[in-house]
C-alpha cells in the first residue's frame, strides 16, 4: 500500500483516485499516466483487501480496479467493487476487464449504474479517452466498454424491431448503451440536441422501452434489451 | 447300458412270454382275473427295476424292485407246469410277494435297510409267509381251493383237512397282522423323520403302503370268514393292482428327474446377470425339488462358512440328515443338502456344477463391471486433467503475455504523447505499434477464450451460456439455464456441448435461429440444442458430434442427435448430475 503525502482533498482540487492492481509495471505506469493527465493518484493496492482498506482510510473519488487479482485470480476486483459501492455509495468506480463476456458487467450495474465503468484493460494506451472515462464516471456517468456495446449491437436476432432501426438509430443505441448523455452522443454524431432526443423518443417508442428520465437508468434498459 | 441291464431286460421278456402262454391254459373263471392281475403287477414292477437300476446303478433299489416282480410272476407261471413239484413250490411261494413289498417298503428309498432291527423284521416277513403256508399246505387238498382232479398233487399233503387248512389260516391272521402293523410303524417313522427331499419321496411310499396294506389285510380277513366276497371280481382283479402306485413313483420319478435336469439348465440360464447368490440358491432348490437347500460361501479369512441369508453353516458337520457337495475346486462355496439327495448323485453333480458355472459367471461379469469402472474412471480423469490444464494455460496467458501486452500499449500511448507535435512521423509510428499491440491483446483474448473460458469457472453456465449465445453468428435463444453451480467436470462438459452444438448449427446447418436449454432433472441435467437447418448431421460423421459424444461419454452421459434431413438437427445430452 503507498500512500501520497499530503492528499487531504481541498474544495475543487483534482479528482482523487486509487489504483488496485497487482502487476506493478502496470500499476506504476498508470499512476504516473493519471498524475501526468492530471489527477490525484491518492494510494494504490495490488490486491482486493489492501484496496478496501485504502478506500476506508483515503475515501477516493474514483476506484480503478483490475477484475482479477490476487490471491485467486477470478473475481476479486469485481466482488471488492460491490463492497465498497456498498459501503461508500457514492464513491465511482472503474472495473478493469479482459472478458468481453456480459456476465460480469450485469453483475456491477445490477444495484446502481450510476459511477460505474466497465472497461476493457487495454483501454488504458488510449490516455485521453481514460482520463475522460475517469472523469465521467466521477461525474456520475456510466461507462460501458464500446466493443463490449458494439459486439452486443451486432448479434444477429431474428424478427427483432432492431432490424427496423436506421443507421443513425443504431448509432444514438450504441452510444446510448455505452453510458453517453444526449448532450455527448448529439457532439459525437454532429447532431442537434433536439434531434437526438427525437432519435431516443422513437427507438423507446418501437423497442417498447419505456423512456427513463436519466442516463444511467437509460444505459441499463438499453443494455438488458441487446442481451436477452 | 450295463451288461446286467441288459441280462435283465432278457429274463423280463422270457418270463413274461412264458407267464402268459402259460396263463393260456383253461382254468375256472374265478382264477382269470387274479391271474391276469398278477401278470400286470409283476411286469410293471420288473419294468420299474429296471428303470431303479438305470438310474440307482450302485444301489439295491433295481434289485428290490426285481424280486418283488419275481415273487409275483414266478408262483403264477411256475403253476402251470406239469408235475407235482412245480405245484407244490407254486403254491408255497405264493404269498412272498406281501414279504418281498414289505422289504422294499422299509428299504426305500436308499435300498438299503436302516438297522439290524429292521433286517430281523424283513427275515421274520419272509419266514412267516413261507412258514405258515407251509403248515397249512400240510393239511392242504388243492379242491378245498376250486381245483378239480386236473391238478397235480400237492407233495406237502399229510393229512387232508379242509377244518384244519381253515383253521391254521384263521390262527395265522394275528400274526400277520402283527407284522403289517411293525412294518407300518416302521415307515411312519422314516416318513417323520424326513425332511426336504426324502420327505418328499417318502409320502407317496406312506400312502401306497397304507393303501396295499388295507387291501390285502382286507382280503386276508374276508376270506377267511368265507363270505364269499373275496372271490369277487374285484378282490381277484382290481383291488390287488392298488400295488402298481409303486413302480408308477418310480417310473414317474425318474421322468420328473429327467425334468429335473432340465430345470436345472434352464434355472442357471435364466438367472440375469448379475443376480443375488439368494436368487441362485432358489433357483437351484427349485430345480434340486429340495426346499432345505443351502448356498454357503466360504468367509474371506478361511474361518468359516455363511449361506445366503447371512447364517454360519458348520460345513465339517452339516446335521442329521445333512449332506454337502462342494461347489468350485476351491472350496469357496458349497450345497448344503437333503442326505436322501445322495442316492441321486449324478443330480446332485450336476447341480453343484450348474452352480459353479452361475458362480464363475457373476465372479466373471463382477469382473469385467470393475475393469470398466476403472475404464470409465481413468476416461474421466485424463478428460479432466486437460480441463484443469487448460485452465492453467488461461491462467498463464492472462497473467503472463496478456498483462505485458496491456502494459505495452500503455507505454506506447504515453511514449505517443510524448512525441505527439514535436515528431509527427515519431508519433504516427508508435501510434501503428500501439495498433499492433491492441490488435495482439484481442487475438489474445479470443485464442484464451477458446482455450478455457475463465466466465465458466467464476460464473458458472449461466454467464457461460450467455457468452457463447452473444457470440453466435445465429440468433439463438436461451429458453432455460439453471441458476446454479454443478461439478465442475458436468458444467465443462455441458460448456463443450453448447459450445460445439452453436458451432455446427453455424457451420452446417444453414439455419436461420436456433434455441438451447438446459434442465436440472432429478439427478442429472439434460442440455437440448435445437436448430431450423437443414438436418442430415450423422453421430459419426466429421461434425465433430463424435468427440462431443465421447467427452459426454467421460462423465457417464449419452448424447442423442436427432437429425432428419431437412427437418432440423436436436441434440441432447443427458449428464448424470448429484
Amino acid at each position: 500500500m503507498s500512500v501520497s503525502p499530503g492528499s487531504a482533498a481541498p474544495a475543487g482540487a483534482p479528482l482523487r483516485v486509487v489504483i488496485a492492481e497487482d502487476t506493478v509495471l502496470l500499476r506504476e505506469g498508470l499512476r504516473r499516466v493519471l498524475t501526468d493527465a492530471g489527477l490525484d493518484v491518492a494510494g494504490t493496492a495490488g490486491d482486493a483487501a489492501e484496496l478496501i482498506s485504502l478506500v476506508a482510510a483515503l475515501r477516493p473519488d474514483v476506484v480503478l480496479a483490475d477484475i482479477r487479482m490476487p490471491p485467486t485470480q477470478t473475481t476479486e476486483g469485481l466482488q471488492a467493487a460491490l463492497e465498497i459501492r456498498r459501503r461508500w455509495p457514492g464513491t465511482a468506480v472503474i472495473v478493469l476487464s479482459q472478458h468481453v463476456e456480459t456476465e460480469h458487467l450485469f453483475e456491477l450495474l445490477a444495484d446502481e449504474p450510476r459511477g460505474i465503468g466497465y472497461v476493457l484493460k487495454e483501454r488504458v494506451a488510449e490516455i485521453a479517452q481514460f482520463t475522460d472515462a475517469i472523469r465521467r464516471v466521477a461525474a456520475g456517468e456510466s461507462v460501458i466498454d464500446p466493443q463490449i456495446v458494439s459486439r452486443l449491437v451486432a448479434r444477429p436476432r431474428r424478427d427483432s424491431p432492431l432490424g427496423g432501426l436506421s443507421e443513425r438509430e443504431l448509432a444514438v443505441l450504441a452510444l446510448m448503451a455505452e453510458g453517453r448523455s444526449n448532450h455527448a452522443i448529439a457532439a459525437a454524431l454532429y447532431m442537434s440536441p433536439k434531434t437526438v432526443e427525437t432519435h431516443v423518443g422513437n427507438m423507446f417508442s418501437k423497442l417498447g422501452l419505456l423512456p427513463a428520465a436519466e442516463d444511467h437508468r437509460r444505459v441499463l434498459a438499453v443494455l438488458t434489451y441487446l442481451r436477452r | 447300458m450295463s451288461r446286467r441291464l441288459r441280462a435283465a431286460l432278457i429274463a423280463v421278456a422270457a418270463t413274461a412270454v412264458g407267464c402268459f402262454v402259460w396263463s393260456g391254459r383253461p382254468w375256472s373263471a374265478p382264477y382269470l382275473p387274479f391271474f391276469v392281475s398278477t401278470a400286470v403287477i409283476g411286469l410293471a414292477f420288473l419294468a420299474a427295476g429296471i428303470a431303479a437300476w438305470q438310474r440307482w446303478p450302485a444301489s439295491r433299489l433295481g434289485l428290490l424292485f426285481s424280486v418283488v416282480g419275481y415273487a409275483y410272476l414266478v408262483p403264477y407261471t411256475i403253476i402251470n407246469l406239469p408235475g407235482s413239484f412245480a405245484f407244490t413250490i407254486a403254491n408255497l411261494t405264493e404269498n412272498v410277494s406281501g414279504a418281498a413289498l414289505a422289504h422294499l417298503a422299509l428299504a426305500w428309498p436308499s435300498g438299503r435297510l436302516r438297522s439290524r432291527f429292521e433286517r430281523r423284521v424283513v427275515i421274520a416277513e419272509y419266514a412267516w409267509n413261507l412258514g405258515i403256508t407251509g403248515v397249512s399246505m400240510l393239511a392242504w387238498n388243492p379242491s378245498f381251493s376250486g381245483c378239480n382232479a386236473s391238478c397235480p398233487a400237492n407233495l406237502l399233503l399229510i393229512r387232508s383237512s379242509r377244518s384244519v387248512w381253515d383253521g391254521i389260516n384263521a390262527a395265522s391272521i394275528p400274526g400277520s397282522l402283527a407284522l403289517t402293523g411293525i412294518v407300518l410303524a416302521l415307515i411312519v417313522r422314516h416318513w417323520r423323520s424326513a425332511r426336504g427331499w426324502s420327505r418328499r419321496v417318502m409320502t407317496p411310499l406312506l400312502w401306497i403302503s397304507v393303501a396295499v396294506i388295507a387291501e390285502s389285510s382286507a382280503k386276508d380277513i374276508l376270506s377267511n370268514l368265507n363270505l364269499g366276497i373275496s372271490n369277487s371280481f374285484f378282490f381277484n382283479g382290481i383291488a390287488p393292482l392298488v400295488v402298481l402306485a409303486g413302480p408308477a413313483l418310480v417310473i414317474a420319478d425318474t421322468v420328473r428327474v429327467r425334468s429335473a435336469r432340465g430345470a436345472l439348465g434352464t434355472a442357471v440360464v435364466d438367472l440375469e446377470p448379475g443376480a443375488s447368490p439368494g436368487r441362485l440358491r432358489d433357483a437351484l432348490a427349485r430345480a434340486l425339488g429340495d426346499s432345505t437347500l443351502q448356498l454357503a460361501f466360504r468367509l474371506p479369512d478361511g474361518s468359516g462358512y455363511l449361506d445366503t441369508s447371512g447364517q454360519a453353516v458348520e460345513v465339517a458337520r452339516p446335521g442329521p440328515g445333512r449332506a454337502v457337495t462342494p461347489v468350485a475346486d476351491a472350496g469357496v462355496a458349497v450345497l448344503v443338502h437333503d442326505a436322501g439327495l445322495e442316492h441321486e448323485p449324478q443330480l446332485v453333480r450336476m447341480t453343484a456344477a450348474a452352480a459353479g458355472l452361475a458362480l464363475e459367471h457373476s465372479r466373471l461379469q463382477a469382473e469385467v463391471q470393475a475393469q470398466l469402472e476403472q475404464v470409465r474412471a481413468s476416461r474421466a480423469r485424463i478428460v479432466e486433467a486437460g480441463d484443469a490444464e487448460r485452465r492453467r494455460l488461461e491462467r498463464d496467458l492472462h497473467d503472463g503475455a496478456q498483462q505485458r501486452l496491456v502494459t505495452l500499449s500503455l507505454a506506447l500511448g504515453m511514449a505517443r504523447d510524448r512525441a505527439s507535435g514535436a515528431d509527427p512521423e515519431l508519433e504516427a509510428l508508435i501510434e501503428s505499434a500501439g495498433k499492433e499491440a491492441r490488435e495482439a491483446l484481442t487475438e489474445l483474448r479470443e485464442l484464451a477464450r477458446g482455450i478455457h473460458p475463465a466466465v465458466l469457472t467464476e460464473t458458472g453456465l449461466t454467464g457461460a451460456i450467455q457468452a457463447l449465445v452473444e457470440r453466435s453468428p445465429v440468433a439463438t435463444t436461451i429458453t432455460a439455464v439453471p441458476d446454479e453451480r454443478f461439478p465442475a467436470a458436468i458444467e465443462a462438459t455441458a460448456y463443450f456441448v453448447v459450445c460445439e452444438a452453436l458451432a455446427n448449427v453455424a457451420k452446417h446447418a444453414r439455419a436461420g435461429g436456433a434455441q438451447l436449454s438446459i434442465r436440472r432433472l432429478p439427478g442429472r441435467l439434460v442440455v437440448e440444442v435445437s436448430d431450423d437447418g437443414t438436418g442430415g448431421a450423422r453421430p459419426d460423421g466429421g461434425s465433430g458430434l463424435r468427440g462431443l459424444a465421447d467427452r459426454v461419454a467421460s462423465v457417464g452421459g449419452v448424447l442423442r442427435v436427432d437429425s432428419p434431413p431437412g427437418g432440423g438437427t436436436r441434440l441432447e445430452a443427458d449428464l448424470p448430475c448429484p
